[in-house]
């Protein structure tokens, strides 16, 4: 038997590699985003700190911005972003 | 439409419901017309310290830039617990509630820090300047300068 294919479909799964299911600041899963946003993906990434903490990064920017200490809300040590 | 603070509140407030944690309720009657700015949680002493068995209330109001800015938390009620680190008028000397905030912490994971306070207790007193402090306050406790200087209670 021979199959002609004239078209398909395909989908696709994509998910950050944290090393928790929520951002620690707003509480919501990492594969959604952050609570100012409403797409996921490139548009609201996550940042890794040295200490190896994970955040939205909208999250931990709003987090920074509102304090004199730039220390991670986790386990406030000094925040540095983890260059990748 | 909510706000990012409604959204984290109503989260917080659904596992809160969901899975209870000891010695914590919170009061849905009060939370009239879904207003999440306002809660209201029970606590109970723990067993085993100077507070077993009695029944306290703490009252949270939270601002819209929550959790970005920490809620302001005051017992609330006919019982304020007798403690070196709680004056007559609710107000709690605790440095999560200003200085140490963070945004990760929570209303259950302040709630067990108070109760934590408390169980270390060793005698049920108020703090030496409570007279003072109590007649000369704002209503507000994030607008008090607290001196945190006594970790052992």
């Amino acid at each position: 038997m021979k199959v002609k294919i004239k078209g398909w479909n395909t989908v696709a799964v994509w998910k950050w590699l944290a090393n928790d299911d929520k951002c620690g600041i707003c509480r919501a899963p990492f594969d959604g985003c952050c609570s100012d946003c409403k797409v996921p993906g490139d548009d609201c990434p996550l940042v890794w700190g040295v200490c190896s903490h994970c955040f939205h990064m909208h999250c931990i920017m709003k987090w920074l911005a509102a304090q004199q200490n730039q220390i991670c809300p986790m386990c406030r040590q000094d925040w540095q972003l983890k260059s990748e | 439409m909510s706000t990012p603070s409604e959204r984290r509140l109503q989260k917080e407030l659904m596992s809160m419901l969901k899975e209870p944690p000891t010695g914590m309720e919170v009061d849905t009657a009060v939370m009239e017309h879904n207003d999440l700015h306002t809660w209201h949680v029970r606590l109970t002493g723990a067993a085993g310290t100077l507070y077993e068995g009695e029944n306290f209330k703490l009252q949270f109001k939270f601002s819209p830039k929550y959790p970005f800015d920490s809620p302001e938390v005051t017992f609330t009620g006919d019982n304020i617990p007798l403690h070196p680190h709680v004056y007559s008028n609710g107000h709690i000397c605790l440095s999560i509630l200003t200085d140490d905030w963070s945004p990760a912490l929570s209303v259950q994971a302040v709630c067990l820090s108070i109760i934590s306070m408390l169980s270390s207790s060793k005698e049920k007193k108020r703090p030496p300047d409570d007279a003072l402090y109590v007649k000369t306050c704002s209503k507000n406790p994030k607008k008090t300068k607290w001196w945190y200087h006594d970790d052992t209670v």
